[in-house]
């Protein structure tokens, strides 16, 4: 295990799953164990703590998910050009801190990191999705309110992930991770049907704001072990950040990337610029007032959201898929929580629907 | 003065403006040059409740962008020509969070610039407004036209359509394309 744990909190009725017995015993002996009736009290905020949201990503929470694990992407909305992405939730919250993460606002209730020892039910809601959409592919990412590695050390939920996914011709099953955790991944094999995407950043962002990350590197040397053991990979610039600098900084990042794996070998790029509700970012700045990417030149957007004005944005975007365009391979890209016009202005096109989009993601 | 002194000048003063405790604490965090220089802009100014509220944000925001220190940025000759320039203390208040505003956002504020440049250079008649959108906040550019009759109408359009290069110039601007 690579990040701490102030205490685990399993649910009655919990302890018998596997997943359950695989994290006590993995789990290191000072780390204090408690049963519980009900765990949504140990979800909430920490009463008198500094901290509540950092102090709850320190604390685990073993429970039953009572409600679906499949969802469409949160993100979504017919105001964006959308990808199709597909959710599903099998833990909430992340042991690392990025300080623009929406984690922050979202879970500012509960922020206790949670884990659903019930996961595998999951499995028959994939399989009833698939049945009644024959020949339609799904792209399906763990890693929406949870890092998908960032415990799996502890936890091996990717393994069970994995076997599944492995023998459904339909499904791709996305692990979007910021960690180098791919040990569980190297011992698989995934035959095809898993992508494992990467969020990158620059150094300087990287150094200013996500804590407790793998920096940029690793995640790339990550990335090229898991496709030489017969994984996909994608990568998302998300947040794409635009500090002074960022421009060069970012084609520096893109170049590193590609000396390391060929554009052919990417499934898909992503791009999204940062984005804030102002609560999130009052959020943020309370809990990181020293990091210079928290104060951008952000507007309020048509969504309420903040967001680097459009000319500077929408330029960085254009400058990136430029670079990508120029090694000569076509690298499938979307914009993540963008219009659709944007997404014409930026890439000269218009983007397909999203579940021709998502098809396609799942497919190539 | 000692920093218990500015310190206990701080809090009467944001008692007076009933400052928000949150603020007054953001103040009060500041390096002891910067406690003091806040305090000393917000006496001369006479910033009002609102106006101290966004200037210290503001201020705080740009010392973290820049590296520096809210003294720092309260020094520079911009600030202090205001400080301590004429004019009425409600203009100047206006005049200071502008100036931060401007070193907060300079790139936004470069390209409004450039823009409303060029929105003026194509001389377009009155009846015809361009509007920006608020804080450069999205592409979209509009264009009124204020028409009584057909041959107005008329007249416009023919305005517009000279003008077509340097209307198609801005909307790439706002695209990010130049």
């Amino acid at each position: 295990m690579k990040f701490d744990l102030d205490a685990v909190f399993v649910e009655h009725g919990c302890a018998g799953y596997p997943l359950a017995t695989r994290i006590l015993r993995a789990l290191p002996r000072d780390v204090p164990v408690t049963h519980v009736a009900d765990a949504r009290e140990s979800t909430r905020p920490a009463s008198g703590a500094r901290d509540p949201f950092g102090a709850g990503k320190r604390r685990m929470v073993i429970a039953r998910r009572k409600t679906p694990f499949l969802a469409p992407c949160p993100a979504g909305s017919s105001e964006f050009a959308c990808c199709g992405y597909l959710v599903l939730t099998l833990a909430s919250n992340c042991p690392m801190d990025c300080s623009y993460c929406f984690l922050q606002e979202f879970l500012a209730d509960n922020p206790a990191f949670q884990v659903y020892a019930n996961f595998t039910d999951s499995f028959d809601e994939l399989d009833r999705l698939i049945g009644n959409a024959r020949g339609r592919s799904f792209r399906v990412g763990t890693g929406d309110l949870a890092d998908s590695l960032a415990f799996d050390s502890l936890t091996s939920m990717s393994r069970d992930l994995i076997d599944f996914f492995a023998s459904r011709e339909n499904l791709t099953l996305e692990l979007k991770t910021k960690t180098g955790e791919i040990e569980n991944l190297l011992a698989m094999d995934p035959r095809g049907r898993v992508l494992v995407s990467w969020t990158l950043s620059p150094d300087a962002v990287y150094r200013s704001s996500e804590h407790l990350t793998a920096p940029p590197a690793a995640r790339i040397a990550a990335a090229r072990a898991v496709l030489d053991a017969g994984y996909r990979v994608a990568f998302h610039l998300d947040p794409l950040i635009a500090y002074p600098g960022a421009e060069r900084d970012y084609i520096l990042l893109i170049d590193e990337l590609l000396d390391t794996i060929a554009p052919k070998e990417i499934s898909f790029i992503s791009m999204g610029g940062l984005r804030m509700t102002p609560r999130l970012r009052g959020a943020a700045r309370s809990r990181f007032p020293g990091d210079p990417m928290l104060c951008g030149e952000d507007v309020l957007a048509s969504d309420g959201r903040l967001r680097t004005f459009t000319p500077l944005r929408l330029n960085l975007y254009r400058t990136l898929a430029d670079r990508f365009r120029k090694v000569g391979a076509e690298i499938p890209a979307y914009l993540c929580m963008e219009a659709a016009s944007v997404h014409e202005s930026v890439f000269g096109a218009a983007p397909s629907r999203p579940a021709i989009i998502g098809n396609r993601l799942a497919r190539d | 003065m000692n920093a218990d002194e500015i310190d206990t000048q701080i809090r009467t003063l944001a008692a007076e403006r009933r400052l928000p405790p949150s603020h007054l604490a953001r103040w009060l965090a500041m390096d002891p040059a910067s406690r003091a220089a806040m305090l000393d802009i917000a006496r001369v100014i006479r910033l009002r409740t609102g106006q101290l509220m966004t200037a210290l944000e503001t201020l705080e925001e740009i010392a973290v962008r820049e590296r520096v220190t809210v003294a720092g940025v309260l020094d520079r000759p911009e600030i202090r020509r205001i400080a301590g320039g004429p004019g009425s203390a409600p203009s100047r208040a206006s005049a200071l969070l502008e100036a931060l505003r401007t070193l907060r956002y300079p790139l936004l504020r470069k390209m409004q610039e450039q823009i409303r440049s060029e929105v003026a250079a194509l001389k377009l008649p009155r009846e015809i407004s361009i509007a920006l959108p608020n804080e450069l906040g999205s592409d979209e550019l509009t264009v009124s036209l204020r028409v009584r009759s057909a041959a107005e109408l008329t007249r416009l359009i023919e305005a517009l359509d000279r003008s077509r290069p340097g209307l198609a110039r801005i909307i790439e601007m706002l695209a990010g394309k130049q």
